[in-house]
């Protein structure tokens, strides 16, 4: 399927842009739900705002007093926050907040000064500010802070960061991708032979998909389908060489009596046994017999061209000799030369090659031939003449006889002939003849074309694709 | 040309429908054909075959108790007269297997009476030449026999190539053949290029037969299209 790529780009930009908005989301997050527990933050500052404001009067006594305007000894008391200043020199608190809690030592040694520092005293969460005669250490609510006591870090850890931070984040992008790829080709896998099956269905093959898997009923439909198409098909054909096989049989079976019918009319023309009057009587049995003949062979070519049932012997030969002896044909047995034939043909022009059927390609013209003879009983002049242009030949059979109106001429090259037509048709049916030469002509990948001729006439072409050597 | 003695020759004809055979009968007996058999089965043909020889048939190829194809078959074993098929079945695939197994002529029905003659009538000309009569043309006589030219003022050879062309042009007598039937006659299966030769050999011909060969009487050209020997009994 041509469309893996683009699928695997749109997936892959939507993935990105979720990633970053996931990102920004969670950040934004979290800002709004620390920005109310930040007030609480600051317990280390708030040491060293108190140690600010402990200053030592004259009598040699700590009072707490304000910091920037604000009085620390307030906002212990409403912080519930107890403060002691331990001396440097005894390690002995020698002073105090009011409510300090009775457990809190007021003698420290150096350890004890340790842990208070990274962590607790008494479970109370404590924070440290220098003082120039000592330590202040600052005691909070038991649920207010959360220390980290074990705080320290491989040193390459932090300095990598960066690093580190984007190698995680490709990490999980390429296993994300992974994960997608792998359930996409599973999923494609078990797609494109439905996918395949829906494109093959137009050309009227045969489809069959394996029903398993997630698609199994999609694959059933397009199986019941298929199958469906294929039915269709063979009844439509069997209906066809039902149709051809009939006309065949007709024609086949009206054979014998017709020759009969001939055989005795031709008998009874020159029997000298009968007057003039029955000569001509016996002459039109005769002459409307291969009338008879004529439609019957015309009636089983065209129907077998029309259902493709007549096979094609195309083989690569010169058209030439073939229009030639057709010509010719004509000629011999025109013996009144009622219809003389002129045979125009540039002298370069030695040779046509093109696939032909040289049966069919010498029927076509003898049609168009005949044509011109039945339209035009008082006689006419044929001109007929081959052209080579653009690899494509042009067989032109052209007469100087009655021609046809320009209605007529509209009709022959936009009606359908009756037998090609779904319709009743009650207008003008032209012969079979002609429609045969179509569908010679498109046999061989070409045209059959009318128009006016040059003198007044009826002209023909039929174009066909061809080559000069 | 007389062909006379050509219908004194011995025809069969076979066709599983009487009254057909009664007409075929009454044609060729018109035609003067009067040494006919008929025979409506392949059994009886075969018998026919066997105890008369025919020297001719004409066969249908849809019989009772077979068909024309395997009866001309069977025929072949032992006898090689020639046989011409009339049948109702036109089709292409029918025709060759008629002609490839070794049939003369393929008809398809219904048939002119007259075409039905003629075609007879040339299928016995070319199997059974008796001796090659001279053909007459407007100024002298083609003897094939000895492949010359008879003129009132002497004898003319005819070189070979001459020689093949006047009998493709005699034996179409008075009809027109097509350039390219006559390179094949001469040149074989693969005629292409022969034209100007073709040509050449043409006006050596006319100079042997034509009185004055610029305006020919006999060996007539029809432009682009082929040639034409008029001879005193060919039909114009």
């Amino acid at each position: 399927m041509k469309s893996i790529p683009k699928l695997i780009r749109r997936f892959f930009s939507v993935l990105l842009i979720s990633l970053f908005l996931i990102l920004f989301l969670n950040f934004a997050l979290l800002y709004l739900v620390t920005a109310r527990s930040r007030a609480n933050a600051g317990g280390w500052d708030m040491a060293d705002k108190v140690s600010a404001a402990l200053i030592k009067n004259e009598n040699g006594q700590y009072i707490l007093g304000t910091n920037e305007g604000q009085d620390m000894g307030q906002i212990l008391k409403t912080g519930n926050t107890w403060a002691i200043l331990i001396d440097k020199n005894n390690l002995e608190v020698t002073w105090h907040s009011e409510d300090l809690p009775s457990e809190i030592p007021l003698k420290y040694d150096i350890n004890m000064i340790s842990f208070l520092s990274r962590a607790y005293l008494k479970d109370y969460p404590t924070t440290t500010s220098n003082h120039s005669d000592g330590l202040i250490v600052l005691g909070f609510p038991k649920d207010r802070y959360w220390k980290h006591i074990y705080n320290t870090f491989d040193y390459q850890i932090i300095a990598n960061a960066p690093k580190l931070l984007w190698l995680f984040l490709t990490v999980n992008l390429f296993l994300i991708l992974f994960i997608y790829l792998t359930v996409t080709t599973k999923l494609l896998k078990t797609l494109g032979p439905i996918v395949d099956g829906i494109q093959t269905l137009p050309d009227g093959q045969e489809v069959y998909i394996k029903e398993i898997g997630l698609f199994s009923e999609i694959a059933q439909a397009i199986n019941r389908t298929s199958e469906k198409l294929r039915t269709q098909e063979r009844k439509l054909r069997k209906q066809e060489q039902a149709r051809a096989n009939w006309i065949a049989g007709v024609s086949h079976d009206i054979r014998t009596p017709l020759s009969m019918i001939m055989g005795y009319a031709g008998q009874l023309e020159d029997s000298p046994a009968l007057n003039q009057e029955q000569h001509e009587k016996a002459a039109v049995i005769q002459q409307q017999s291969i009338r008879m003949k004529n439609l019957i062979n015309d009636l089983n070519l065209a129907s077998k061209l029309e259902y493709n049932m007549q096979p094609l012997h195309t083989e690569l030969s010169d058209i030439i000799p073939i229009i030639r002896q057709t010509v010719v044909d004509f000629m011999n047995l025109d013996v009144e030369n009622k219809f003389p034939i002129d045979w125009e043909i540039d002298e370069s022009l030695t040779m046509c090659m093109a696939l032909a059927d040289k049966e069919l390609l010498k029927r076509a013209v003898s049609n168009l031939i005949i044509n011109a003879q039945v339209h035009n009983p008082q006689g006419c002049i044929l001109h007929i003449s081959v052209i080579y242009q653009d690899e494509i030949c042009s067989i032109l059979v052209e007469d100087d006889g009655i021609g046809i109106s320009e209605e007529q001429l509209l009709a022959l090259k936009n009606t359908p002939h009756y037998m090609l037509c779904d319709s009743n048709t009650n207008g003008q049916r032209h012969g079979l003849g002609l429609m045969i030469v179509r569908q010679i002509a498109q046999a061989h990948g070409g045209t059959l074309e009318f128009d006016h001729g040059k003198n007044g006439g009826f002209l023909a072409v039929i174009r066909i694709p061809a080559f000069l050597s | 040309m007389t062909y006379d003695y050509l219908k004194e020759k011995k025809l069969l004809l076979v066709d599983d429908e009487k009254d057909l055979l009664t007409m075929l009968v009454s044609i060729l007996s018109e035609a003067g054909y009067h040494n006919i058999q008929t025979a409506s089965t392949v059994k009886e043909a075969l018998d026919i075959c066997r105890k008369w020889q025919p020297q001719l048939a004409v066969l249908d190829v849809m019989l009772p108790d077979g068909d024309g194809f395997s009866l001309l078959k069977e025929i072949r074993r032992t006898q090689d007269f020639p046989v011409l098929f009339l049948t109702a079945r036109g089709e292409d695939e029918d025709k060759f297997e008629g002609l490839g197994i070794g049939a003369d002529d393929y008809m398809v029905k219904p048939f002119l009476p007259k075409e039905l003659i003629l075609r007879i009538n040339g299928i016995l000309r070319r199997c059974y030449k008796e001796e090659t009569p001279l053909v007459h043309l407007a100024y002298c006589s083609i003897d094939f026999e000895r492949a010359e030219i008879i003129r009132e003022d002497g004898h003319l050879p005819l070189t070979a190539k001459e020689y093949e062309l006047l009998s493709a042009l005699s034996r179409n007598a008075g009809r027109i053949v097509t350039i390219d039937m006559l390179c094949e006659a001469l040149w074989g299966d693969n005629p292409y290029g022969y034209e100007n030769s073709l040509m050449a050999h043409i006006r050596r011909i006319r100079e042997k037969i034509e009185q004055v060969p610029s305006q020919p009487e006999s060996l007539i050209t029809v432009k682009g299209l082929g040639y034409k020997l008029i001879t005193k009994e060919g039909h114009k």
